[in-house]
């Protein structure tokens, strides 16, 4: 399989500040590429050195094997719906989506009519007469996608499109999103900092901090075997044993993971502690226990008991469950 | 808990007029309101109805007094030969001048909304305000001595052997003159210095309010620099120019203290204002002349506002 976007060692810095440094990534054709990470993490660094927004002050970038790395943005066959989705104020939306085509210099008639088959693929066509200002958030962000798919990109950049929207728009649009990259075949980078969307969406991921790849593969790699401390932290929100820990629930002395939802509460085990916390998640519910200073997470399906705050109380799971990542 | 009461005391009466005003916020704006509208409907309304109604008289011709009658014989005298000229000549002058301000102040609002940042952009304010602080007249004469043939603008001249330049200028028909001092071209430089600081500062803050993203998601569609002035930048600042506009035009329209001082002493509407209402006693040309600026500024909104220049407001 072809490579859409590869990054040899690429490296962008801000003065001191390492937004990215060293970053070697290899993006599958047609796939759909998450790059997770919180804030400050540099993956949407990453998305603009794609874009071509930012330049690299280190390493390579190729697009389809090209080095781009002279190439301003203009010219890179790559687009982007931006998290603000920048739409164009003093223009309506069809002029907005045809503005690629405008600008390449078809016709009116023509790309008008590019236009509006675009608007009807993300369910907007009764809505090319009207100015940006008079559509909802999630309506904007249909036209921002309109606009950038219209051009027929390689690739098709998402800075955190659904970050402005609420949860149920949100889930939706994730749905919507997924069904058309898998009708189109495109190539679509995702930048999200919501675990759940990056889990549910991608066909892979990079997990970012500080400027770096902490992890990349699958969503299940990413979550069943997290490769470090921080992404077992960021992505599954999962329990960090440290190594004393681990041995004293019976494995060897090494970090480990484990997920709350593969830990449940039990009347005796080897460890156990006082319930600190409890969060009520309607599906379930979330103990938190106080196990010698660490916090574990354990969540009890609705239904069955829910210990009081206070009470002790120890915890047990599957020997399998229990992932080592060891010892720094 | 604490026992403190639900509903504080009111401390005195500024927490009453508070409470008053949450009570009736009309009764705030109307505060707010009265001096402003009677300055505005009163005294400058009234003042400009007053103009209006003037040049709607006419003069005796020979007992020199004002007929207070209705007539639209002062706006034919308008359109005499001698008349008509002192207009046409002022309005090329502010749409010369106009043009050369946004061309002028447009890279140095752009740079200052774009790029400038903290110590930059506060030397950037300095420096469009700064000339604002000094007496407009001072800069005026200050002018007359740098447009002057012995001034330094003529000595540079020499020096680098350049005068066929400043020679070649003056040799333009309608730019004649012994120096640039005395010459049409002389007096549009002065006027674009004097009036650039208004065309900046609305034109920078209209720049400053077109988002980065805007301009990224142009290029990134494939836009050209220049396509993305021309069809994102240019629309979106547009506003800002109209307003700079208004200034350099109207104020180029109005002023008659520039053309008296630089260049071929040529009449402009102000200083046709001036001599009809003082030594000629025409009051009711010198109106008619006034209402002129008026009509082309509102012609000029309708115009740019057909073109959908408020349309980013």
């Amino acid at each position: 399989m072809t490579a859409a976007v590869e990054f040899l060692s690429v490296s962008r810095h801000f003065g001191p500040v390492k937004a990215v440094d060293g970053v070697d990534l290899t993006i599958a054709e047609g796939s759909f590429f998450a790059m997770l990470g919180p804030s400050g993490s540099g993956k949407t660094t990453c998305l603009r050195l794609i874009s071509g927004f930012e330049k690299p002050t280190g390493g390579t970038i190729r697009i389809f094997g090209e080095d781009v790395s002279n190439t301003p943005p203009h010219l890179r066959n790559v687009n982007t719906v931006f998290q603000d989705y920048a739409l164009f104020p003093h223009m309506n939306v069809r002029d907005n989506v045809a503005y690629g085509l405008m600008v390449k210099g078809m016709g009116r008639a023509q790309r008008h009519a590019k236009a509006e088959e675009m608007l009807a693929l993300v369910k907007l066509d009764a809505y090319g007469d009207r100015k940006p200002a008079q559509l909802s958030g999630g309506q904007r962000q249909r036209v921002a996608l309109a606009r950038a798919l219209v051009n027929e990109p390689r690739v098709l950049l998402l800075d955190e499109p659904l970050g402005a929207l609420d949860l149920k728009l949100r889930e939706a649009m994730q749905d919507e999103l997924k069904a058309l990259q898998k009708r189109l075949g495109l190539t679509f980078v995702f930048v999200t900092h919501d675990q759940h969307e990056a889990l549910s969406m991608a066909d892979s991921l990079a997990v970012f901090n500080e400027g770096k790849i902490a992890q990349i593969g699958t969503p299940q790699d990413i979550y069943d075997r997290p490769a470090t401390r921080f992404v077992a932290d960021f992505v599954g929100s999962s329990n960090v044993l440290p190594p004393d820990l681990t041995r004293a629930l019976g494995g060897p002395a090494e970090w480990a993971s484990l997920r709350p939802e593969a830990t449940r509460l039990s009347a005796t085990g080897p460890v156990s502690g006082p319930v600190k916390a409890l969060r009520y998640l309607g599906s379930g519910t979330r103990v938190v226990i106080d196990a010698h200073g660490t916090e574990i997470a354990a969540l009890v399906p609705a239904g069955q008991p829910v210990p009081a705050e206070g009470t002790t109380t120890a915890f047990a799971f599957e020997p399998s469950a229990l992932h080592l990542m060891g010892t720094k | 808990m604490s026992s403190s009461p639900a509903i504080l005391p009111a401390k005195g009466p500024a927490d009453r007029l508070t409470a008053l005003f949450w009570r009736h916020p009309r009764v705030l704006l109307a505060i707010l309101l009265t001096p402003p509208l009677l300055w505005l409907g009163v005294v400058y309304l009234g003042s400009l109805a007053a103009l209006l109604l003037q040049s709607f008289y006419s003069i005796d011709e020979f007992s020199g007094v004002v007929k207070e009658e209705f007539t639209l014989k002062t706006y034919a005298e308008l359109l005499r030969p001698s008349n008509f000229d002192i207009l046409l000549r002022t309005v090329l002058m502010a749409a010369a001048v106009t043009l050369a301000c946004a061309a002028l102040a447009f890279p140095i609002a752009y740079y200052a909304a774009r790029y400038a940042k903290g110590h930059w952009k506060a030397a950037f304010y300095l420096g469009v305000m700064l000339p604002l602080w000094s007496s407009y007249l001072v800069k005026v004469y200050a002018w007359k001595l740098i447009l002057a043939k012995e001034g330094i603008i003529g000595w540079a001249a020499e020096q680098t052997h350049t005068s066929w330049i400043i020679d070649g200028l003056l040799s333009i028909p309608g730019m004649e003159g012994s120096s640039l001092s005395t010459s049409p071209l002389g007096t549009f430089m002065v006027f674009v210095y004097i009036w650039l600081p208004y065309m900046i500062l609305p034109m920078q803050a209209s720049l400053e309010r077109v988002p980065n993203s805007m301009l990224e998601a142009s290029a990134d569609l494939g836009a050209s620099r220049g396509q993305t002035f021309r069809t994102v930048i240019l629309p979106l600042a547009l506003p800002g120019v109209i307003a700079g506009s208004i200034f350099t035009f109207s104020l180029t329209l109005g002023d008659y203290i520039i053309p008296q001082i630089i260049g071929n002493s040529a009449n402009f509407i102000g200083m046709a204002v001036y001599q009809l209402q003082g030594t000629a006693g025409n009051i009711p040309l010198a109106a008619a002349f006034a209402v002129v600026p008026i009509l082309i500024m509102l012609i000029y909104l309708a115009i740019a506002r057909r073109m959908g220049a408020f349309d980013a407001l």
